[in-house]
């Protein structure tokens, strides 16, 4: 029955984003090519936090649910893939509460990663890189860090 | 084996099929919230409008979104398959291109 769970839960934590969710933050269930919604996979897009270099862009996302959720974890991948330190080259995000073996619990609600995966974005854990490109210049370069950041802003913008 | 769940993973509303007439919608700025009670078959354009009125905007400054998707005042709840409850952002109308860099 460990779908059944998975859709159930599913089916909850779209209600409550529904009935409440934070400012700025999207997600919702995919449609498949017939028009019926895929539960087990949501387009979501994450706003940059006000007063962080991050302000003014939205982070699309997509977030893949196995048929374990919520024993484990879901996927979560910008699309395209987001120039920072955590984020591997292929989009997928590596973070502790997204991570099986480290901080996902099975009560941890979507609104929690998505504001926790809002958070990563200016708070950079450098002892766990996942792509070179921003980890270097992270560590070797803060300035032009700072303006290639700028830069994923402006292309990514909230409007 | 016989599972309960008959609905479809599709279906999204499997456990509210009375449609009332009315829907409770929650208009926010991030700043403010305004409820507002419409039917169902009522053009969005009468909430922006009262919301633009009560909050002093204009509503070409305005953009309405909907599960992250523009709205139009010409949509209503039936058409963008809203239910009792849902949300309606106000963002501020944004132009690209001015580099405040």
């Amino acid at each position: 029955m460990a779908t059944s769970l998975c859709m159930t839960r599913l089916q909850e934590e779209r209600k409550n984003w529904r009935k409440d969710h934070p400012f700025g933050f999207v997600a919702r269930p995919a449609k498949t090519s017939a028009g019926a919604l895929d539960l087990k996979k949501w387009e979501c897009a994450i706003p940059g936090k006000e007063k962080t270099l991050w302000e003014g862009g939205l982070f699309k996302l997509e977030v893949l649910f196995p048929d374990e959720y919520p024993t484990k974890p879901p996927k979560c991948r910008f699309t395209p893939p987001l120039f920072h330190p955590n984020v591997y080259p292929s989009g997928t995000v590596c973070l502790s509460i997204l991570n099986e073996e480290e901080g996902w619990r099975p009560a941890i609600t979507i609104k929690e990663i998505l504001i926790g995966i809002q958070m990563l974005l200016d708070e950079v854990n450098p002892e766990s890189p996942a792509q070179a490109d921003a980890y270097n210049l992270f560590k070797k370069d803060r300035t032009a860090y700072e303006k290639r950041v700028r830069q994923v802003v402006k292309d990514n913008p909230a409007s | 084996m016989s599972d309960h769940h008959s609905n479809s993973p599709g279906a999204e509303k499997p456990q509210e099929p009375q449609q009332t007439e009315h829907l409770n919608i929650k208009v926010t700025d991030n700043n403010n919230e305004v409820f507002f009670k419409i039917k169902r078959t009522t053009q969005l354009k009468k909430l922006m409008d009262a919301f633009c009125e009560r909050q002093g905007k204009s509503p070409q400054s305005c953009r309405f979104l909907f599960d992250g998707t523009r709205v139009n005042p010409t949509d209503n709840p039936e058409s963008l398959e809203m239910q009792d409850g849902d949300t309606l952002e106000v963002h501020q109308e944004q132009i690209g291109g001015a580099d405040a860099w």
